[in-house]
């Protein structure tokens, strides 16, 4: 998250949006925030509705079989999403302990969410 | 030559429920392969009917050839196929691991709309991103 912040003044500029989801109580969410100083809406998705909609529940984490809801957690994704509320672009990974690199973040959004596009 | 041709001559044919135990088992060993590759892929199907179908066919053809009579090496496949066969589809009905592809979200598709609470615990509604440029990231935890 503090990598994300890198982008602060990018996301500024742009007047983007930033929204993340996870499956955090509120209270740690809101423990955390200070912590990364990171300016977005944070959303609690416990019971992976948002995650479900987006179709990004990772069905993979089962520490063993049976166990519904012990590793029930989002796949990493970053999306972008332009004034129409269409995905224009995505990155998401099996492996919930890779994130998309802030450069790869930053590339996409000049790919997709400059003036010359709009 | 004709030293080969009698010691070919020797050798007695295959038993019908051989051939029918080696089938069996292989049968039972490509689709054992096939699922547990799908499992490290972390892509089974949803609908496991087909494996369940295969794999029971696979034991029932491993009797069948112990029926037929195999001979006495020809039974190890067909053991192995029946073993194989019949445990499998316990394995794939236990499994939890269920991933829908079809339903993920793609580029060119529309965001969903959703409604959460955000960490003040306030709810959110995606309508108020309506016109807005956003990013959405969706991760494992804070840490």
């Amino acid at each position: 998250m503090r990598r994300l912040e890198e982008l602060r003044a990018e996301f500024d500029e742009r007047g983007v949006k930033v929204l993340t989801v996870s499956v955090d109580l509120p209270e740690v969410i809101a423990d955390r925030r200070h912590l990364h100083g990171l300016q977005a809406t944070m959303l609690s998705d416990q019971q992976l509705t948002v995650t479900d909609k987006f179709g990004l529940r990772n069905q993979g984490f089962h520490s063993a079989p049976g166990s519904e809801e012990a590793e029930a957690l989002p796949v990493p994704a970053t999306l972008l999403i332009d004034k129409t509320g269409k995905v224009v672009w995505m990155d998401l990974s099996p492996d919930y302990q890779r994130r998309s690199d802030p450069s790869v973040v930053l590339a996409a959004m000049e790919a997709h969410f400059d003036i010359a596009g709009d | 030559m004709e030293g080969r041709g009698s010691g070919r001559a020797t050798v007695k044919p295959m038993k019908t429920g051989t051939k029918i135990a080696l089938a069996a088992a292989v049968i039972a060993a490509v689709t054992a392969r096939y699922w547990f590759y799908l499992a490290a892929e972390v892509s089974l199907p949803t609908d496991r009917t087909g494996f369940v179908i295969v794999f029971l066919g696979a034991a029932a053809l491993g009797v069948y050839a112990l029926i037929k009579r195999t001979s006495w090496l020809g039974a190890i496949p067909a053991v192995f196929a029946i073993v194989v066969g019949a445990f499998l589809p316990f394995t794939v009905s236990v499994s939890t691991q269920i991933v829908e592809r079809e339903s993920v979200i793609e580029v060119g598709d529309a965001m969903p709309q959703f409604t959460s609470i955000d960490g003040q615990g306030q709810a959110f509604d995606s309508a108020s991103l309506n016109g807005h440029l956003v990013l959405i990231k969706f991760f494992r935890a804070h840490w």
